[in-house]
């Protein structure tokens, strides 16, 4: 009963946090103000990560302006459709044969090894243009 | 009934990692998705042990970059706030 119960306050706790921050990325422009944390490889090195301008292109997908997110972080927005794909993928319980083999083509690990690989030709590109 | 064909893999963490990846920390992202590959190999090897031990490694990295993300957000909010950082 009790442990029921201190996995609802989880729960109740975390959708909260994620509300607020849902909203403090929609509300406020990490170019505009300094709440934000910063990359701290792009202020050793002075490179791009693959991970820079996700929160600018948060900020952007949830006020619904989809270009400016893509001139962002266009790994985000391309990752969308198969991150949520994977999501379906990964609640939906039992899964069928037919999804069991687009989940095996899809994630499996030589797709896995191609994202890695995506991520790092990104990683590179970015910051040879502009 | 024991192929493997007709099992489902232990949770790869492979969503989680890339989102790690991309929002916040990205060495532990990226050995999480590396994670997500072995659960995939081993698993389609017939390796479940070895699957579910890979498995509990993307969860460990997978947790870390989540609690980290979240806490330096936090902490970089509250700093400004304060006038540690920023202007």
């Amino acid at each position: 009963m009790s442990e029921v119960n201190t996995k609802t306050y989880y729960y109740i706790g975390f959708a909260l946090l994620g509300l607020g921050l849902l909203v403090f990325y929609k509300t406020y422009n990490p170019e505009v103000h300094s709440y934000f944390p910063k990359c701290p490889f792009l202020s050793l090195t002075g490179l791009q990560c693959p991970g820079c301008g996700s929160q600018r292109a948060v900020h952007h997908l949830l006020n619904g302006h989809f270009v400016n997110a893509f001139k962002q972080n266009a790994l985000l927005l391309l990752a969308m459709p198969y991150v949520l794909l994977g999501l379906f993928l990964e609640f939906k319980k039992p899964l069928s044969k037919k999804l069991l083999n687009i989940r095996k083509r899809f994630f499996g690990s030589t797709a896995i090894w191609c994202i890695l690989g995506i991520i790092f030709t990104f990683w590179i590109f970015r910051n040879l243009t502009f | 009934m024991n192929t493997i064909n007709n099992q489902n893999p232990p949770k790869s963490w492979l969503v989680e990692s890339i989102l790690a990846t991309i929002f916040c920390c990205l060495p532990f992202g990226i050995a999480g998705i590396v994670n997500a590959a072995k659960v995939e190999s081993k698993f389609a090897q017939g390796d479940l042990e070895g699957a579910e031990r890979a498995s509990a490694n993307a969860k460990k990295w997978t947790l870390i970059s989540a609690a980290l993300g979240v806490l330096v957000v936090v902490l970089a909010f509250i700093g400004t706030m304060l006038g540690f950082v920023g202007s």
